[in-house]
């Protein structure tokens, strides 16, 4: 062997080694962080989802820049995520390591996550102010007596209708299940469907369906949803008769069915507003989902973002401090955060009061809906829970038998739910 | 490009000292320490981010797991028996096994076929070859998103709707109509289009290694192209096919990517017509964060392609000896 090879020999083992450094290196700095402040003496780590309307992410860094700048102390390390469909995962995924955000936005909020310790208890920080939120939110983000969350935004889905379609349909918005079986029908012309629920023509009608007909998913340590076996079989019409829009490029949460006129009716939420005003003008209408029958009631969906702190924060106190500045006292970022990027509601009733976009017009009518018909999922509701619900909601589409479908997905959501409570 | 004073003829003149010192290693040692200190760090990665993990699972598939991944809950096999009565997980192992049987010979015969026919060709067969390749290259959730946001989305602008408009078709919901079930059409086309390609490179790689002579005599015999190819090419291909066989068995069993990215509706999983057993254990551990019950269908799904594969061997054999001669 020439010592020539030997010396390369040395030098790739030396290049190897450089290379790995330098990739460590690479690695152990937070590619998606932001950069943070000089100075301070904590940083706080924020996770979002990603949100869909353009300037979102500009607008929540700004906010942690602003925090800084008041408490020169305190840096806040803004990561903006993975859309919703995957941000629940990673997070809980990151909630298990050690370079877990300090606070985190959570979709639907899980008290099971507050039940198992992984969410600190916010009632200090809420302190008088509590009074001034939305009661739906409070009893929705409380566990066992204690807040474990705060609402950012409330978003409420309604169902939209084209008043021109309507009207040369000779059909006014429905009412009834039945009126709103026979009102997709009449409206269902050529390229346009009567009603767009999602692609899989699923969507969230089945909790609408459970809602309308007067009846919970879960009656305290009770799953029940299988006592809306009558208005969940409903499905079943809706699909005989090809009334609805099935497997469209966007999905019931964006707009684009609706201002591309490939649905009459569309139930999506109230952020895609703008957009539908801005494609359509006044030729639109917001109604709620309609009871399914005389003794039912008319339900709208309550949903928005929650923040919480993260129990095994090093800095929980920083944490907490940051959040009661954000979304209790800046009042006027709340209401920027609330309409600028889309249209949502501030869960702080006085804020709501006074946002302007939101006291005129269809964003009216779809507030006082949300307050009126608003019903948000259980708390204890569970990701398998949801898709043993609308699995067996899609059998019963397809043609299964409601009540047995039903409860067979009842039964093992029950079990979950036994296990959830310990 | 950095210049430094150095020539490159004085670095290959050792050092009298590093002489010295190289002697004492025999040739014998020095490739040994070479030997570890190139393959350790692919060893220790392996270790660390492979077996231990798998080990971990292992044990976390016998402990309550519910939004934590620390052991000592233990729950025996409560886990697998859990999962074993959830007539869902049960759905998807039957309809994985199905779709195995039907999809591989499909797979196996379309790459072959292609393979035969691309080796046939005089002119161009490298045009062809990459062409058939390229979309082994394709992520299967970018190809999925085209599948079912081009081809074969339920507006009438879909070009699979476009062309039936041609014909006189309404516009279809492809992956929405479940009887008849077209989704497979979606499914299946889009399998094919990623795979075929890679399988037909691997029987194209098989087909030029049997010797023209054995063709030479089979003309001379009168053998026509059929009976050339049931009684050369196939037997020849024996071991490779052997080999597509199974790689192509293991890619069924887990298939998940592109169910998952034409059936996900964006906020969740649930109203899927067909869901892969990996489909299932990604909402129960990812999801929903139960990896006691995650882990224990993970291996329970490791089992099932171990038990097929040995079938396979018992039945076919691995690649043969026999093949040399």
């Amino acid at each position: 062997m020439s010592a020539r090879s030997a010396l390369s020999r040395r030098g790739f083992l030396g290049t190897s080694l450089l290379f790995v450094a330098g990739s460590a290196v690479a690695c152990s700095s937070n590619p998606q962080g932001t950069a943070a402040a000089k100075g301070a003496k904590v940083t706080l780590t924020q996770w979002y989802h990603q949100y869909g309307e353009e300037g979102t992410q500009a607008a929540v860094k700004r906010y942690a820049e602003e925090y800084t700048k008041a408490n020169p102390d305190v840096a806040v390390n803004v990561v903006w995520g993975a859309d919703t469909s995957q941000y629940e995962t990673k997070l809980n995924a990151a909630l298990l390591g050690a370079d877990a955000p300090d606070i985190f936005e959570l979709g639907d909020f899980r008290a099971e996550m507050a039940r198992k310790g992984q969410l600190e208890p916010l009632d200090d920080i809420y302190g008088s102010a509590k009074d001034g939120f939305n009661q739906a939110d409070l009893d929705y983000l409380t566990v066992d007596g204690k807040l474990y969350g705060m609402k950012t935004i409330d978003d409420v889905m309604v169902l939209y209708y084209r008043k021109s379609l309507l009207k040369k349909a000779g059909v006014t918005p429905p009412t009834t299940f039945a009126e709103l079986v026979d009102t997709a029908k009449e409206l269902t012309t050529g390229g346009v469907k009567g009603l767009f629920i999602g692609n899989d023509g699923i969507g969230d009608s089945p909790y609408l369906l459970a809602w309308s007909q007067g009846k919970d998913l879960i009656d305290g340590d009770k799953v029940v949803y299988a006592d809306a076996a009558k208005s969940i079989g409903g499905l079943r019409d809706l699909h005989s008769d090809k009334s609805v829009l099935l497997g469209f490029t966007t999905d019931w949460y964006d707009a684009g069915a609706f201002t591309q006129s490939a649905a009459a009716m569309q139930w999506c939420g109230l952020w895609a507003l703008p957009t539908i005003e801005k494609a359509l003008g006044d030729d639109f209408g917001v109604a709620p989902w309609p009871a399914y029958d005389k003794n039912g009631r008319p339900v709208a969906r309550l949903g928005g973002w929650t923040q919480a702190v993260n129990a095994k924060s090093k800095h929980k106190d920083e944490a907490k401090k940051y959040l009661q500045w954000l979304w209790i006292k800046q009042t006027d970022i709340q209401i920027d955060w609330a309409v600028k990027y889309g249209f949502h509601v501030p869960p702080q009733t006085e804020v709501a009061a006074r946002t302007p976009e939101l006291s005129k017009g269809a964003a009216k009518d779809a507030v006082a809906i949300g307050t009126k018909n608003g019903v948000s999922f259980p708390a204890e509701w569970t990701q398998a829970m949801q898709a043993g619900f609308i699995a067996a909601a899609a059998d019963i589409a397809k043609g299964a038998a409601p009540e047995k479908t039903l409860e067979k997905a009842q039964a093992k959501a029950q079990s979950d739910l036994d296990k959830q409570m310990g | 490009m950095t210049v430094t004073g150095t020539r490159p003829l004085d670095k290959t003149r050792p050092a009298p000292v590093t002489a010295t010192r190289r002697r004492r290693l025999t040739e014998r040692q020095s490739k040994a320490f070479a030997f570890v200190v190139l393959t350790a760090p692919m060893l220790i990665g392996l270790g660390v981010f492979r077996y231990v993990a798998i080990g971990w699972s292992f044990l976390l598939s016998f402990s309550e797991a519910r939004r934590t991944i620390s052991l000592g809950n233990w729950v025996g096999f409560d886990n697998y028996r859990q999962l074993l009565s959830d007539e869902r997980f049960r759905d998807s192992l039957t309809m994985i096994v199905l779709f195995t049987a039907l999809i591989v010979p499909v797979t196996f015969a379309a790459s072959l076929g292609l393979a035969v026919l691309v080796n046939r060709v005089k002119r161009g067969r490298a045009f062809f070859r990459t062409a058939f390749l390229l979309p082994a290259a394709v992520s299967y959730v970018a190809a999925a998103m085209i599948w079912k946001m081009a081809l074969f989305s339920g507006v009438p602008s879909g070009l699979a709707n476009t062309l039936g408009a041609l014909f006189g078709v309404d516009p279809t919901p492809w992956i929405q109509t479940t009887s008849p079930p077209l989704y497979w059409i979606v499914l299946v086309t889009l399998r094919l289009w990623l795979q075929v390609g890679l399988y037909m490179i691997l029987f194209i790689a098989g087909l030029q290694a049997i010797p023209p002579h054995l063709y030479e005599a089979a003309a001379l015999d009168g053998a026509g192209p059929w009976r050339t190819f049931r009684s050369v090419t196939f037997p020849m291909l024996r071991s490779t096919s052997v080999a597509i066989l199974l790689l192509m068995l293991i890619a069924a069993l887990q298939a998940f990517d592109e169910f998952y990215a034409i059936f996900s509706t964006g906020a969740s999983l649930g109203s899927e017509p067909v869901r892969t057993p990996l489909m299932h254990l990604y909402g129960v551990a990812l999801q929903d964060q139960d990896y006691g019950v995650g882990s224990a269908g993970a291996f329970l799904l490791t089992l099932l392609i171990v038990l097929v594969t040995l079938l396979q061997g018992r039945i076919l054999g691995f690649s043969r000896a026999g093949d040399k001669d």
